[in-house]
């Protein structure tokens, strides 16, 4: 199983990253050969919808579950239809720490959106 | 003719502009482009006569057709649509309607639905000014579709003066597209001269001859005379900073209705204008 963390640098000691679809890059983490790898988040520039890009590049590279801090409406739309494991990290600093909270059960998996939309989308 | 007043930062005084320059023109048509907070009706009081939706489309995917291709997805510069792994997803509100979805899939499995993004509504306001804006959604990204279809809604034998977006946008681009001059407002303070700058040279790439009325000159400093005789930038009017006017804006009153003697500004924009498209 490949996990994904959202991270701010490259590595197992990189700091978690503050946002999903537009995290710096993901560290992809092989449960069974304990090997980590880095991909850089093609989809953090977007225009727009870079979570749910993002749910389809961590499809393409193997990922059934991902590590992150929030998750908003399309992001948790393209999780459910790409049918990737959701869990916050919470207070979670580093992906290895985030990795030995969710080996522990210690993280809450996302059962829907936790931000709300953001610009002019939040309809009033 | 047309004529867009634009500015770089908001709140400078295009409304107060546009509104006054269409109540002494006479005959002119007032259009307020600016739908994402229109305002022009505040001041010209409209009998709205019309009202009008306006739609724009989304895909629709047909998955009996669908092979989950994932070219649409890859086509999408804005994440709208996202094959998955049994469905696409559609994101409809970050929709641009470009239509390209459909064009790049092999399989014709695209349709599209339309969706009400916004309203026009028109009538006629003080001054008998022939006027229309636009009213996008709240909620809703983009309100160039609205503009376009202002624009398609005025003919060219008309004088018609545009109430633009701020800054140099998408939606600024829209309104002021095919325009005969455009009219730049800006105050002389340090953040109106910037925001000012970045038109200039949307103008200057448009191949838009237009010039500059200061409002609320008096305020500031001499950045922006200095700027416009460095690029030779006409000059239209000087507004002055006062508080009369200060007040009859924050109760929506036209300060020409009110008060004639205000009448000149205007008078002498459109005359510099009409001198300089024939």
């Amino acid at each position: 199983m490949i996990i994904g963390i959202c991270a701010k640098e490259t590595g197992l000691n990189s700091p978690v990253a503050d946002r999903f679809g537009r995290a710096e890059c993901y560290v992809l983490f092989d449960t069974e050969t304990k090997e980590a790898r880095t991909i850089e988040n093609t989809a953090k520039n977007s225009a727009s919808g870079a979570g749910g890009r993002a749910v389809r590049l961590l499809d393409e590279n193997g990922v059934s579950v991902t590590l992150a801090p929030e998750l908003g409406p399309k992001a948790m739309d393209a999780i459910k239809a790409f049918e990737i494991s959701a869990y916050s990290y919470g207070e979670s600093k580093t992906v290895k720490e985030a990795l030995e909270n969710y080996e522990a059960g210690k993280l809450e998996e996302f059962k829907t959106n936790s931000t709300e939309s953001h610009h002019g989308l939040r309809r009033v | 003719m047309k004529i867009a007043v634009l500015s770089g930062k908001g709140g400078t005084g295009k409304t107060t502009v546009a509104t006054n320059m269409a109540f002494n023109f006479k005959g002119a048509v007032l259009v307020d482009a600016d739908v994402e907070e229109p305002n022009s009706h505040i001041f010209i009081k409209p009998r709205v006569t019309g009202e009008k939706s306006v739609y724009k489309n989304f895909p629709l995917v047909d998955m009996d057709r669908c092979n989950l291709c994932g070219d649409c997805g890859r086509f999408c510069k804005y994440n709208a649509i996202l094959p998955a792994k049994n469905k696409v997803l559609v994101f409809k509100e970050i929709c641009h309607d470009c239509g390209g979805c459909e064009i790049v899939c092999k399989r014709n499995a695209i349709s599209y639905e339309k969706r009400e993004i916004g309203k026009i509504h028109s009538g006629k306001g003080l001054g008998d000014i022939e006027f229309i804006y636009g009213d996008l959604n709240v909620g809703e990204v983009s309100g160039v579709k609205i503009i376009s279809e202002l624009r398609e809604m005025v003919s060219d034998n008309e004088v018609v003066i545009i109430d633009s977006p701020p800054g140099p946008s998408c939606a600024t681009v829209e309104a002021v597209e095919g325009v005969d001059y455009a009219v730049v407002v800006s105050e002389p303070t340090p953040f109106g001269v910037s925001d000012m700058k970045m038109v200039v040279e949307m103008l200057e790439n448009m191949k838009i001859p237009f010039g500059v009325v200061v409002n609320k000159a008096g305020l500031g400093n001499d950045e922006i005379y200095d700027y416009c005789s460095g690029k030779n930038i006409e000059i239209l009017e000087n507004i002055p900073f006062s508080e009369e006017i200060a007040k009859l804006y924050a109760v929506g009153e036209m300060m020409c209705l009110e008060n004639s003697k205000y009448s000149h500004y205007f008078e002498n924009i459109i005359g510099k204008i009409s001198k300089t498209v024939k």
